[in-house]
């Protein structure tokens, strides 16, 4: 089950590289059509959940710390945020869909969650590798602080 | 504050108070007593600030805030209960109220994902599945804390959460009233089989074409975006023969707007079969509706409008008298259409503008320049339009506004969104300040021509987990439900039909019910007060409500829908149809 935590948190954070790299063709796609973010909504509504899940039950599975276990289940709460962020950002609108100072706002913290989310992939990734291959006596365990409520 | 603010910022609030609580639940396990304290504090408050959002939700409308009530406010309450009299005491060890916290954090977040995936119509089912996965997500944490719940406790609450789990499902899952679509339904077929005065070929096909200077991949009728423009004569019989060279997923052409005869109107799997590469179908309707309309596929009709089938359609009283231009908006591969247009009008000719937004969303149009009227919406005249000056009109997806005006000395241009789409002469106005029109107080007012109401239908636009597909969707629904699963309207030949469509979600839904146009009641409570509004497409905004109604006229099955045809492709999608 360790090894199953290793493999699920390691795919978890290349989905969340990913996801960033889809971001930037999404911003860079010309012309800037309906279909430029498919890439990033696809990975982040379907590909991204299913492997935060993933990542949280095997953490609880493999026996990790209650720590490292709610540290794995946070990602599933950002997520989640995030999809409402981008909800929000998208219907904060002026009556004819152009964009809002205020959407504008909402939006930029898509980017600010989506930091701190990966932030916390990568502490549970490098915890399940420690935690599948403890490290000889005398190594700092890691330690990763929990990421802000969003 | 909108009712559309309102439900945004309670949606904020919740999932602030649930992060809050989670937040204060781990840091109290984690024993950082500061920021445990801080956390919960700040999660009370946002609990007890729903109280406020909620009872505006109620007071706009039940629909906004009947699960809010009904389960959010319970679980909140039980979060508030257990967790609060814990923190006043304070304990000496931090960790012994994580379990509380938790607690408090699962009851808000089991609330907002009721709201989220199925919040109307409020049910039971959904509420005891909420309570479930508390109760579950409770146990387990307790466990993870380490000292578990007595024997007694873990039993009871073992059966609780079987049980609210077992009956939610069996609630939600039972299956309700099987809407049978009637596809193919034969009605009286009332097409005209009169003479054709007009007639035209439309050949679908792939085709490139030039936009702005870029060669794009489109699908167009005979070979342009957009289709040619039928034009009419008020009392013609128009024939047009639709031809699918390569389409491979099928075309039909839906006159939009234009309350034709069922069996014309062109809806796949409804009026007719969708034309396949190499077949045809010939429409044939009476042109008795004068006005600004337009044709479009139906057939995967999201893509297949975007990819450019569509066109206009005009039906004049007479001939046309001074200058008459066609403004049909589209968003074609990200470039905007038509291209810019210049021509000089001589001072004193009167002018028309048909503005047609055939994107799936709102569009905004300013004409600087010149005093104008708005002498029809959706190809209906008003009735007493009076002069508008620096005043932008919101057209929505579908609809059509007629501007007129007469051509000044000095030059006139009509913006899109900010882009000079046509003009007379160079015009530099920044339009973006302006006041936009109320179509519902604008013009002069007449009574209802009814006095009676035969039928009421009320129609809840969210969005929701729809399982019945093959694979789950988060769809856009009505009443809870998504296409193919939407009960039928049923009405009789002759009824008048009362429509209160209501907007729970966080975006625009243009409304457009095919066969006939709606007289526009009301919206969110006031009254439309101007000239009568026939509409066939209107913006039905995050928080609105919007009383309609109708003749029953026009017999046959009728499609029912959002106009963002992306929404329709995701559920929402109805049929309105005589018994």
């Amino acid at each position: 089950m360790r090894k199953a935590f290793v493999l699920a948190s390691t795919l978890l954070l290349v989905s969340f590289v990913l996801q960033f790299i889809f971001a930037a063709v999404g911003g860079f796609t010309r012309p800037a059509g309906d279909g430029a973010y498919a890439l990033h909504s696809v990975n982040g509504m379907a590909v991204i959940p299913v492997l935060t899940l993933l990542t949280a039950l095997f953490a609880a599975l493999a026996k990790a710390p209650g720590r490292l276990i709610g540290m794995a289940i946070l990602p599933i709460g950002l997520v989640v945020v995030q999809a409402l962020i981008a909800m929000l950002a998208n219907a904060s609108t002026d009556a004819a869909g152009a964009s809002t100072p205020l959407g504008l706002t909402i939006a930029g913290l898509h980017a600010l969650n989506g930091i701190i989310a990966v932030h916390v992939v990568v502490g549970v990734a490098q915890a399940a590798r420690k935690l599948d291959r403890p490290a000889p006596g005398g190594v700092v365990p890691v330690t990763v602080r929990e990421g802000e409520p969003a | 504050m909108s009712t559309g603010s309102v439900l945004a910022v309670d949606l904020v609030i919740a999932v602030l108070a649930a992060a809050g609580w989670l937040g204060g639940g781990a840091a109290s396990a984690a024993r950082r007593r500061p920021l445990a304290l801080g956390l919960a504090a700040f999660a009370l408050v946002a609990t007890l600030a729903r109280a406020v959002t909620i009872t505006a939700l109620a007071r706009a409308g039940w629909w906004f805030a009947g699960e809010k009530v009904l389960i959010a406010a319970p679980l909140a309450l039980a979060a508030v209960v257990v967790a609060g009299p814990r923190l006043l005491r304070a304990p000496g060890d931090i960790r012994s109220v994580a379990l509380p916290l938790f607690f408090a954090g699962y009851a808000q977040s089991g609330a907002l994902l009721v709201t989220l995936l199925h919040g109307y119509p409020v049910s039971a089912g959904v509420g005891l599945l909420a309570l479930a996965g508390v109760i579950a997500a409770t146990a387990v944490s307790w466990r993870a804390l380490g000292a578990g719940p007595s024997r007694a406790v873990s039993r009871a609450a073992l059966v609780v959460a079987v049980t609210a789990l077992v009956t939610g499902t069996g609630l939600a899952v039972a299956p309700g009233a099987a809407p049978a679509v009637p596809h193919n339904h034969k009605y009286r077929d009332a097409r005209t089989s009169d003479e054709p005065t007009r007639r035209f070929v439309l050949t679908a096909g792939t085709a490139t074409v030039s936009v702005s200077g870029r060669d794009v991949a489109a699908w167009a009728f005979n070979g342009q975006v957009p289709g040619p423009e039928l034009t009419g004569t008020a009392g013609d019989v128009v024939e047009v023969t639709l031809r699918n060279r390569d389409i491979a997923r099928g075309v039909t052409l839906h006159w939009h707007g234009y309350d034709v005869p069922n069996s014309q109107d062109g809806v796949p799997g409804v009026t007719q079969a969708a034309v396949l590469p190499g077949q045809e179908f010939v429409y044939r309707f009476r042109a008795d509706q004068v006005g600004t309309y337009w044709y479009h596929t139906h057939s995967v009709s999201d893509l297949g409008v975007r990819m450019g089938l569509y066109g206009v359609l005009v039906v004049r009283p007479a001939p046309v008298t001074g200058v008459d231009v066609t403004v049909p908006v589209h968003t074609l591969a990200g470039l905007a259409l038509p291209e810019p247009r210049t021509e000089p009008v001589e001072p004193g000719v009167p002018v028309r503008l048909r503005l047609i937004n055939t994107d799936s969303t709102t569009h905004r149009y300013a004409l600087a320049g010149t005093p104008f009227r708005v002498v029809a919406i959706d190809g209906s005249d008003l009735r007493g339009p009076t002069s508008l000056v620096d005043t932008a009109v919101l057209v929505p997806a579908g609809g059509r506004y007629d501007l007129v005006f007469t051509a000044p000395p000095t030059p006139v241009a009509l913006f899109v969104d900010g882009r000079a789409v046509y003009s007379t002469g160079p015009v530099s106005t920044a339009t973006s300040a302006w006041p936009v029109l109320d179509p519902l107080t604008y013009g002069v007012g007449s009574p209802v021509p009814w006095s009676r109401v035969d039928r009421e239908y009320t129609l809840v636009l969210d969005r929701g987990l729809d399982l019945r597909g093959l694979l789950p969707r988060y769809a856009h629904t009505v009443n809870g439900a998504a296409d193919p699963d939407i009960p039928p309207q049923v009405v009789r030949l002759g009824d008048i039909v009362a429509f209160t469509i209501v907007n729970r979600s966080q975006v625009v839904h243009p409304w457009h019910l095919h066969g006939h146009h709606v007289l526009v009641l009301s919206r969110n409570g006031q009254r439309a007060t101007g000239s009568p509004l026939w509409l066939d497409s209107f913006d039905v905004r995050p928080g609105d409500v919007w009383e309609v109604e109708f003749r029953a006229d026009n017999p046959g099955v009728w499609a029912n829908h959002c106009h963002n045809l992306a929404h329709a492709d995701a559920g929402m999608m109805l049929h309105l149809m005589y018994s």
